[in-house]
């Protein structure tokens, strides 16, 4: 079961204000610390942060809410953080936040039903990533097949999606991308 | 009393005339600024002026006089772009002060307002969000990925004040149109505070890593082009680069100018070189953003 999260709720609920902009670093760290309680109240789950309602996101806000939360979501009881209605200036705030400090989020644009990663990872994994959102849950040699790969190559890059919290991986050496919301 | 005159045209380059005509710092008397001459002033003109009535006052230096435009509309309009509401507050008004309130209109995106805190810039950037993305399409015929880029750089232009100078500065959005230099219509983002400067401000984290060289333009180079900031945190001094990135994409420009230098991100249209040291001095930082019009199809 996931968690769906409204952004535009949690900012009113964070800050006094009537816009529906994420920005300035102080509105990013009174939203994260909003979130980190919530999360906190949802073990177990994926959390899937929707922006769909949100306006404007600057750099600031970006590094705030996403990137230091995504660090911070490895001391969760979260299993995955994901983004929802993200529109594309939100995606480029987002991804520059999450180059800088080499990480990844995966991220459903607005009007998409198609996921995708936001920031620094390596080209194998965004393949391999592209290739497993196409399938259920399937072992490393379906990937492999697929993109014409070593079995190694494709164990590495999904191992590496999975290490990032991007995909499953099930003990039985199977991975899966799961629900999107 | 010291005059010092304003240039004809005030705008982000003769803002340089401006700082010259200064003089020493802080002044030895009482200064009048003297407008009365000037025909037009941009965005980043009218913050630069607040910033030298608002410096005067921080060091407690008497308060100067401000004689204004005598052309024909030239203080009406001042006092519509807000310039004249705040002025009031660090410089005696000489002339005839029009006593018309500040208003957004078209070629006014946001008047002149005073950014102290976080909450400004929320409500700047709140404010003008919807007229701006009206503007930026219509009157420019830019697209909507340029809107949301808009809004970035208008954010983190003014969280730089509140982030760096270490008091209370200034931020301008006007649409005009750059005649000689451009040939066509452009947004500009203005922005000026009182405060430390970039210098100041990234001295303790690059002053000894720089030694000999270390200077404003140094310290200029460092923030908008290698992206560094005062903080240790990592996910800091993005604002910058982040607006650069999406200036570049735009043949848009950005410009910084603290003490007695300029560092410029600037596009084929516009000649600014990258750096310009040995300026005359000018108290905090003044941040332009210039968005072109999209150019017209031949």
């Amino acid at each position: 079961m996931n968690s769906v999260i409204r952004l535009d709720i949690i900012l009113r609920e964070a800050v006094a204000t009537p816009y529906r902009d994420l920005v300035t670093r102080q509105t990013g760290a009174a939203v994260r610390d909003r979130l980190l309680m919530v999360l906190r109240d949802h073990p177990g789950r994926d959390a899937h942060l929707d922006f769909s309602e949100v306006g404007l996101v600057d750099f600031s806000c970006a590094d705030e809410v996403v990137a230091k939360l995504i660090v911070a979501s490895a001391d969760l009881p979260v299993p995955r953080v994901l983004l929802h209605g993200v529109g594309v200036d939100h995606a480029e705030a987002i991804e520059h936040a999450l180059q800088r400090l080499g990480l990844v989020v995966v991220a459903v644009l607005l009007d998409s039903d198609q996921p995708l990663l936001l920031g620094a990872i390596s080209e194998d994994c965004r393949t391999a990533f592209g290739a497993l959102t196409e399938h259920g849950r399937v072992a490393a040699t379906a990937i492999a097949h697929e993109l014409g790969w070593s079995e190694a190559r494709a164990r590495e890059a999904l191992d590496g999606l999975a290490t990032r919290r991007c995909v499953l991986a099930h003990p039985d050496a199977t991975f899966e991308f799961g629900a999107v919301a | 009393m010291r005059v010092v005159p304003v240039p004809g045209h005030l705008d982000d380059h003769s803002i340089d005339q401006l700082a010259a005509n200064l003089g020493s710092w802080p002044p030895d008397q009482r200064i009048l600024v003297d407008a009365h001459a000037t025909e037009w002033a941009s965005p980043v003109g009218f913050v630069a002026l607040l910033t030298l009535g608002q410096a005067l006052a921080e060091i407690g230096a008497p308060q100067p006089r401000l004689a204004l435009p005598e052309g024909e509309g030239v203080a009406s309009y001042w006092a519509k772009a807000g310039l004249l509401h705040h002025a009031e507050k660090f410089f005696e008004l000489h002339g005839k002060v029009p006593r018309r309130k500040p208003v957004e209109q078209d070629d006014i995106l946001l008047p002149v307002t005073m950014i102290r805190n976080a909450d400004d810039v929320m409500d700047v950037v709140g404010r003008i969000g919807e007229r701006a993305t009206s503007i930026l399409k219509k009157e420019l015929g830019l697209e909507a990925s340029v809107v949301g880029g808009f809004g970035q750089s208008l954010s983190e232009a003014c969280q730089n004040i509140v982030e760096h100078a270490g008091t209370s500065g200034w931020v301008a959005v006007h649409v005009y149109n750059f005649r000689r230099r451009l040939g066509r219509k452009a947004l500009v983002i203005a922005t000026s505070d009182a405060g430390v400067g970039f210098r100041r401000s990234l001295e303790a984290t690059l002053a000894k890593r720089i030694g000999d060289r270390w200077s404003d333009g140094a310290a200029l180079e460092s923030a908008l082009i290698h992206g560094i900031s005062r903080f240790r945190d990592p996910g800091r001094g993005q604002g910058l680069a982040g607006i650069k990135r999406y200036l570049s994409r735009w043949q848009a420009k950005i410009s910084i100018r603290s003490g007695t230098a300029r560092v410029a991100f600037a596009p084929s249209w516009d000649d600014e070189p990258p750096r310009t040291d040995n300026l005359a001095w000018f108290p905090g930082a003044q941040v332009t953003i210039i968005i072109p019009a999209k150019e017209a199809a031949e």
